[in-house]
């Protein structure tokens, strides 16, 4: 349901550059969202299509991008991917938010809670 | 807390020589003076950084814009000056996660009537409408703000900002703020609350903590209420219990019957307010 707000954001944010930088087109929007935000990229990608029909960014490509979530470790200085099990019974992956080398809680998430405009490309005539 | 984002504005938009222009027989950058001269190969070093811009030759010009653009700042910087406020008047905020039934007014309730005489509490309590849940709370003695969002399926920070602007802050020492009822956008949404708890009830099934991992990674303490009917409902709470401990090791589980108060005093030590 909240993706509607975030694809609001996003096409109001794109639109805005685009008519800042004077763009006649906006040929290629990139967006990075983390997979420890509740987000799912392909209600927002048909959000976002929906947004632009009918501006300069109507035939824009999009580029979504998911990523990773990554945590740091402040008892073992353990910085990488988090721990995810893929449980077939759930049909979900099944993320612990601890150490995976030291099983530590003390914990610092320091990738994958991002949602943001990375770029975009306009063309200007 | 989330970190907040700053907006990073690409150094080339202050360039002086921006745009650059392509040269595809050399294939090197150039500022628009050196177009014509002699070619030298160059790097453009914008405060220290070497960035190269890609600039095609079209019927009009492409230009690529780094925005870095957070779409959630503006909610986490709302979130970050809430709990600004919060910490100068001293307030204890607890923000109150669960789905719809699952006892977080209730529990609201219960914890305004336990901690009567230790501490001046209020709530804010977020709904799509009306103001039962509200009204229910202020028969407890609490003053209550309404925080009715419409449509939307989470408070968030400037319902919260506006429902603090209408407490009395300076007689208040905590605050709870009951969220709408939902497991996964208000995990989305801070808030500016110190602490962050979930609420799941025996009557949501067997999987409801598996089901929504993702809302532990902020939570503190996680509340296994309406424990009485978990015979009937044929749900182990000891396994919910795990499954939360299995996804966050430090979170504090308690079991509370939100009717009769059961588990309240403990859910009170697992909160570890502030002490008065």
């Amino acid at each position: 349901m909240h993706e509607v707000s975030i694809a609001q954001s996003i096409v109001h944010t794109v639109l805005d550059e685009a008519k800042k930088q004077k763009a006649s087109r906006v040929e290629s929007v990139e967006v990075e969202i983390g997979e420890l935000t509740f987000l799912g990229i392909d209600q927002v990608e048909f959000w976002v299509k929906t947004g632009f029909e009918g501006t300069i960014a109507e035939k824009a490509e999009l580029l979504f991008k998911r990523v990773k979530g990554v945590l740091h470790c402040k008892e073992c200085n353990y910085k990488g991917k988090l721990r995810v099990e893929e449980d077939p019974l759930y049909h979900v992956s099944l993320p612990t938010f601890s150490c995976p080398r030291c099983q530590s809680a003390k914990i610092e998430i320091t990738q994958g809670k991002e949602a943001l405009i990375r770029r975009i490309k306009i063309l200007k005539k | 807390m989330r970190q907040i984002r700053q907006k990073v504005k690409s150094p080339w938009l202050n360039y002086p020589q921006f745009p650059l222009h392509f040269d595809s027989e050399k294939c090197n950058l150039f500022p628009p003076d050196l177009r014509n001269q002699e070619v030298q190969p160059i790097k453009h070093t914008v405060d220290g950084a070497i960035r190269m811009k890609t600039v095609k030759p079209a019927e009009g010009e492409t230009f690529d814009i780094e925005l870095e653009e957070s779409l959630l700042r503006q909610n986490e910087e709302l979130a970050q000056k809430n709990r600004e406020l919060l910490d100068k008047h001293n307030i204890h905020a607890v923000d109150i996660l669960g789905s719809i039934g699952s006892g977080k007014t209730t529990i609201v309730q219960q914890l305004v009537e336990h901690l009567q005489g230790k501490y001046r509490t209020a709530a804010i309590a977020g709904d799509l409408t009306t103001t039962i849940d509200a009204d229910r709370i202020r028969e407890k003695g609490a003053p209550v703000i309404q925080a009715n969002t419409g449509k939307e399926c989470h408070l968030d920070a400037n319902l919260v900002k506006k429902a603090l602007s209408k407490l009395d802050l300076e007689h208040l020492d905590l605050l709870f703020i009951e969220n709408v009822g939902n497991l996964i956008c208000p995990g989305e949404f801070p808030l500016g609350a110190h602490q962050r708890t979930v609420v799941v009830s025996t009557t949501e099934g067997p999987h409801m903590i598996v089901k929504h991992p993702y809302i532990l990674m902020e939570a503190s303490v996680v509340i296994i209420n309406k424990i009485d009917l978990a015979g009937a409902m044929e749900v182990d709470t000891n396994r919910l219990k795990e499954d939360a401990l299995h996804i966050k090791a430090d979170l504090k589980v308690v079991f509370t019957n939100g009717r009769t108060g059961e588990g309240i005093p403990e859910l009170i030590e697992a909160l570890s307010l502030p002490k008065k």
